[in-house]
């Protein structure tokens, strides 16, 4: 059965668009609940079980018990919708900066259900009372009690980190399970060691357990089969065979290798139910290229079938921050490029649908082709569109290796979350495990360890009580307390990472090395995976840099008002507007002043090495990322006065990026102060984003205008031959102007009938529709043309 | 030596090829009252009002400042790239001017200006500009007079001698309704530059715009243009009167 001739002409698209309607129309969201709740139900019968083999059976039971069905829509059988909670996240719609709490609750997400019929309030706090009773919760909670005065005023915040990683599902894809379960049996009989045993044998009732869902869904088509006439019947007897033999067997076509990868996919998030958040797909167009090749597809059916793909990532009528991802494009170890038929498919597929999840990145390098830029000029410049994230595989295989990867696995790298790099199926980073708030350590430093906020007296090591003194040696004061706050960041993050353990993902650890290693990945005291680390999100680089250059020029030009400066800062600049004027007008970063790029680099130099230098729970680094996914916001509202002029409560910068407004020399300036940063020290990632204004860029048609985005944006950025250090590796862009948004939000009926309106925020794209008054307005105002003028 | 600076930054492709940084210098010698920088035109500055707050338009610097800062931006000199000075009037400062372009000549960076061409040393920067476009306001003298306050004659001299010794110029005719636009003003324009050496020289129009206006209440000065846009069918006419007298018309 050929899929092309069981379609009539474009109906595989039409199903996707109606599928993703469904979807959208959803308005609950109760499987990740009564996956819980089957945890809950059989914990007595798994009370005396070791935690992987719990964790194994719980999987099994979720997966016989779930609610399943197929849509009449559906070319293809499977969802992640019971892997995820309604609204449970911080970028949601009622998202509000003043509201967010330093404090991560785990059993806060039960909050998110609401009680009806099936769901009554007794049933949902059932589950919730269990869960607060877990080992897992009950190590968390410890925890955070100890570390409360630290991250309620967010001088740092930690969590466990769930999702965020790659696994390598290709092997499966290519063989099928059974071979990978006669595999691991074989370890089973080979193994001595009790816990690797127990282990392996946890691991293959997972993917057992991932046959019987397969065999679910076949016996969900057959039976809907019997029902159906003619085409429907003919489309559905394809989809029961493909499931009665993927996963199970390797696939030898498209529709298997896709319909394969989904139900991976599906189990790999209900066992992180309910917050399978950012998990990536790595680079699809490598994944599926062999398989189209096998069955011989075209361009537009290859397109057609990944339209189905990508609706699957789509869960219910949330649009934010699931921040799951695909990449595109990029090269080889040796150089080649690998961008193939299915890459272009895929991003055909990606425009005609317009969907807020996954997030599409492409990955360029110097002999990217120039078909690839073309391409992407259709969704820069198309208003509402979704754009991609752009990342340099030069620099970011330079930066890995760095950091201890092995060249054989540069290739393999992608991104999981917003921007984090790791290596595809072997490299488990705990990318958001901590959270670092180098604004909030100035303010106390400044003010003998107080909260100027709340007044309340938080920590310092600062013992320098003369004003004078203290501004003159503010560097070293600074990074003193760096290093004190960062040491009880990275104990708290290993206790949270600690925690996670308890709740250990067997299927999982089997796509991320855990066949070579026996080990789960969430283990804490032996390493499952090839590469481990921990992550650290460091905020407020240009604040930094702005605010000790602005004390030195107040230094220079008032020597002796030293108490004058700090009492500014702890009454919020009231009464001296002047003074705030004047450090207002000292340099920025971001106008290639030789000054303050300086400073910005050297304190993105020292940071790092000091979160570098700290170890995770493995006695491995953390990895420094210098991004901030909407915390800019909310850690910014936790921030008094600074020296650099800002005011208490107002944003932090964004990532590495000048702060909003301060840069106002155009791009090639900040281009210039950009290059000075050591991206090679920044292996955990970073953050950065352009608005840049369309009218810059002149082409008659949308790939003329990327052809030009190429080479007067990326190109000079990235692959510049006068950059003699390490180039940016990362950036995001939103194309338009904040007229335009501000029109669209004024008449959306108009601007955007469909009701979606895709704008980037950091790794992620969403809704602007959908977003929060306090995000739409960050939005906006990071456009920043002036920063970006071309 | 010291140079004032309006404002600096990096465009593609408008003030000579590829990707450049260009200067606006401090100052000019005429008085266009279309001018849509007015702040740049008095020699040390203009207090801008702005939000109730006033500053002045240029900030001053050490020449050799500003050629490190040129070093610096080399790598963003993509695609035959380089740097443009402009104004206000670049030659207004002009011993600060020469001595740039010629450090920055000798360090192999791409050099052009942007200048009315009424500087009577005008000549000498000829070596050492790779890319020069050149402001020709008006054809007649008297003309060129009464709206400007100064004569063009100088002006045209220069280009005339320019256009003889260099391989590359490019003339910008501002447009202006009323002012230079009609036919016959294109047919005089064309008897102009044809009696130069015309054979390397493209011609821009630049049609008449508004943008600036507002800077001139904020310099506290009055605009006093009025009924100057061009027509679409006048613009067109223009250019084709241009095209038919044989002269290299180009847009940027």
């Amino acid at each position: 059965m050929n899929i092309k001739e069981l379609y009539k002409q474009d109906e595989i698209t039409q199903k996707a668009k109606a599928l993703f309607k469904e979807e959208r129309s959803l308005m609950r969201l109760d499987g990740w609940l009564i996956a819980r709740e089957t945890a809950y139900l059989h914990s007595e019968e798994f009370k005396s079980l070791d935690k992987e083999m719990r964790a194994a059976k719980e999987l099994e039971a979720i997966i016989e018990r779930l609610p399943l069905s197929i849509s009449d829509n559906a070319v293809f059988a499977g969802t992640q919708r019971d892997a995820f909670a309604r609204s449970y996240a911080l970028i949601n719609p009622a998202f509000r900066v003043e509201t967010f709490s330093g404090y991560c609750d785990p059993t806060a997400v039960y909050d998110d259900i609401e009680p009806n019929e099936d769901f009554p309030k007794e049933r949902i706090d059932a589950v919730r009372e269990y869960t607060k009773k877990t080992d897992y919760v009950r190590t968390l909670t410890e925890m955070y009690d100890k570390y409360e005065d630290y991250t309620a005023e967010v001088a740092f915040f930690i969590e466990q980190v769930t999702g965020h990683l790659i696994p390598d599902f290709k092997p499966v894809l290519r063989y099928g399970l059974d071979k990978i379960i006669a595999d691991i049996e074989e370890k089973i009989s080979a193994e001595t060691n009790a816990k690797k045993k127990t282990n392996y044998e946890s691991f293959n009732i997972t993917l057992k357990s991932t046959k019987r869902l397969a065999e679910r869904y076949a016996e969900i088509a057959e039976s809907k089969m019997a029902q159906a006439y003619d085409e429907r019947k003919a489309q559905l007897e394809l989809l029961a065979k493909t499931l009665r033999k993927v996963p199970a067997k390797g696939a030898e076509s498209l529709y298997e290798a896709i319909q394969s990868f989904m139900l991976l996919w599906q189990v790999m998030c209900l066992e992180q139910a309910p917050n399978p958040f950012a998990f990536s797909v790595g680079n699809a167009d490598r994944i599926f290229e062999p398989y189209r090749q096998m069955s011989g597809e075209d361009r537009k059916t290859t397109a057609e079938l990944l339209k189905h793909f990508l609706v699957f990532f789509n869960v219910a009528d949330r649009s934010w921050a699931i921040s799951q991802s695909v990449l595109v494009g990029g090269k080889a170890n040796d150089g080649t490029d690998l961008t193939n038929e299915t890459s272009y498919a895929l991003m055909d597929a990606y425009y005609d649908m317009n969907l807020p999840q996954p997030i599409l990145s492409a990955k360029l390098h110097k002999n990217t082709p120039k078909e690839m830029y073309r391409e992407m000029g259709k969704f820069f410049f198309t208003p509402g569109v979704l754009t991609p994230s752009l990342f340099n595989d030069d620099a970011l295989f330079a930066v890995l290796k760095n950091a201890g990867k092995d060249v054989e696995d540069l290739e393999n790298y992608s991104v999981a979350g917003c921007q984090e790099p790791l290596i595809m199926g072997k490299d488990n980073g705990n990318t958001t495990n901590s959270w670092f708030n180098m604004p909030k350590i100035l303010e106390l430093v400044l003010n003998n360890g107080c909260s100027t906020i709340t007044g309340k007296k938080i920590d310092t090591v600062t013992t320098e009580t003369d004003a004078k003194k203290l501004l003159q040696n503010i560097r070293e004061e600074f990074y003193k307390n760096a290093d004190y706050f960062a040491d009880k960041m990275c104990d708290a993050a290993n206790g949270a990472s600690i925690a996670i353990s308890e709740l250990p993902v067997p299927f999982l650890s089997v796509f991320m090395g855990g066949i070579e290693t026996g080990i789960d990945m969430r283990d804490t005291k032996e390493q499952g995976t090839k590469y481990n680390g921990s992550g650290c999100l460091i905020h407020g680089l240009s604040i930094i840099a702005d605010s000790f250059v602005a004390i030195d020029c107040f230094l220079k030009d008032y020597p002796d008002d030293a108490e004058r400066l700090l009492n500014a800062l702890r009454n919020n600049f009231e009464g001296e507007e002047e003074l705030r004027e004047y450090l207002q007008s000292c340099p920025k970063f971001g106008n290639n002043n030789v000054v303050v790029d300086r400073e910005a680099a050297e304190n993105a130099s020292k940071i790092s090495d000091m979160i570098a230098s700290k170890k995770n729970y493995l006695g491995n680094s953390f990895r420094p990322d210098w991004s901030s996914p909407s915390t800019h916001l909310t850690y910014g509202y936790w921030v008094g006065a600074t020296p650099d002029g800002r005011k208490a409560r107002e944003q932090l910068g964004y990532g590495v990026d000048p702060l909003y407004g301060e840069a106002g020399s155009g791009l090639g300036f900040r281009m210039l102060s950009t290059f000075k940063l050591p991206f090679e020290k920044f292996c955990g990632g970073y953050a950065s984003h352009f608005g840049v204004d369309p009218k810059f860029f002149t082409g008659k048609e949308y790939e003329d205008k990327g052809a030009e985005f190429g080479e007067r944006v990326i190109s000079p950025l990235f692959f510049n031959d006068l950059n003699e250090d390490i180039s940016p590796f990362y950036l995001y862009v939103n194309v338009t102007t904040p007229e335009t948004l501000r029109k669209v939000l004024a008449d959306p009926q108009k601007y955007a009938p469909s009701g979606v309106y895709i704008m980037r925020i950091h790794g992620t794209f969403v809704n602007f529709l959908d977003l929060s008054p306090a995000i739409q307005q960050d939005i906006i105002k990071r456009l920043d043309l002036e920063s970006t003028r071309l | 030596m010291k140079i004032k600076i309006l404002h600096r930054g990096f465009n593609f492709s408008q003030d000579g090829p590829g990707n450049r940084l260009v200067y606006h210098l401090q100052g000019c010698n005429f008085f266009c009252p279309w001018c849509s920088n007015p702040e740049s035109i008095a020699i040390d500055g203009t207090k801008m009002v702005s939000d109730g707050k006033e500053k002045l338009s240029c900030t001053e610097h050490d020449i050799d400042d500003v050629f490190e800062e040129i070093l610096s931006g080399k790598m963003l000199m993509f695609s035959g790239g380089g740097v443009t000075f402009t104004g206000g009037e670049p030659t207004v400062q002009f011993e600060a001017l020469k001595e740039l372009l010629q450090k920055c000549k000798e360090s192999g960076i791409n050099t052009a200006i942007e200048s009315n061409a009424s500087h009577p040393r005008f000549l000498e920067l000829s070596e050492i500009v790779d890319y020069m476009i050149v402001d020709l306001k008006h054809y007649d003298t008297e003309k060129h007079k009464s709206a400007i306050g100064t004569s063009n004659a100088k002006t045209i001299d220069n280009i005339k001698e320019a256009s003889k010794v260099r391989n590359q110029l490019l003339i910008h005719i501002p447009l202006v309704g009323n002012f230079n636009s009609s036919k016959d003003d294109a047919e005089s324009f064309s008897k102009l530059i044809k009696s130069f050496d015309n054979e390397k020289i493209d011609v821009e129009v630049l049609r008449y715009h508004e943008y600036g206006k507002d800077k001139w209440t904020q310099c506290r000065m009055e605009y006093k243009m009025t009924d100057a846009h061009v027509s679409d069918e006048e613009y067109l006419q223009f250019i084709d009167v241009l095209k038919k007298n044989g002269i290299s018309i180009i847009k940027t």
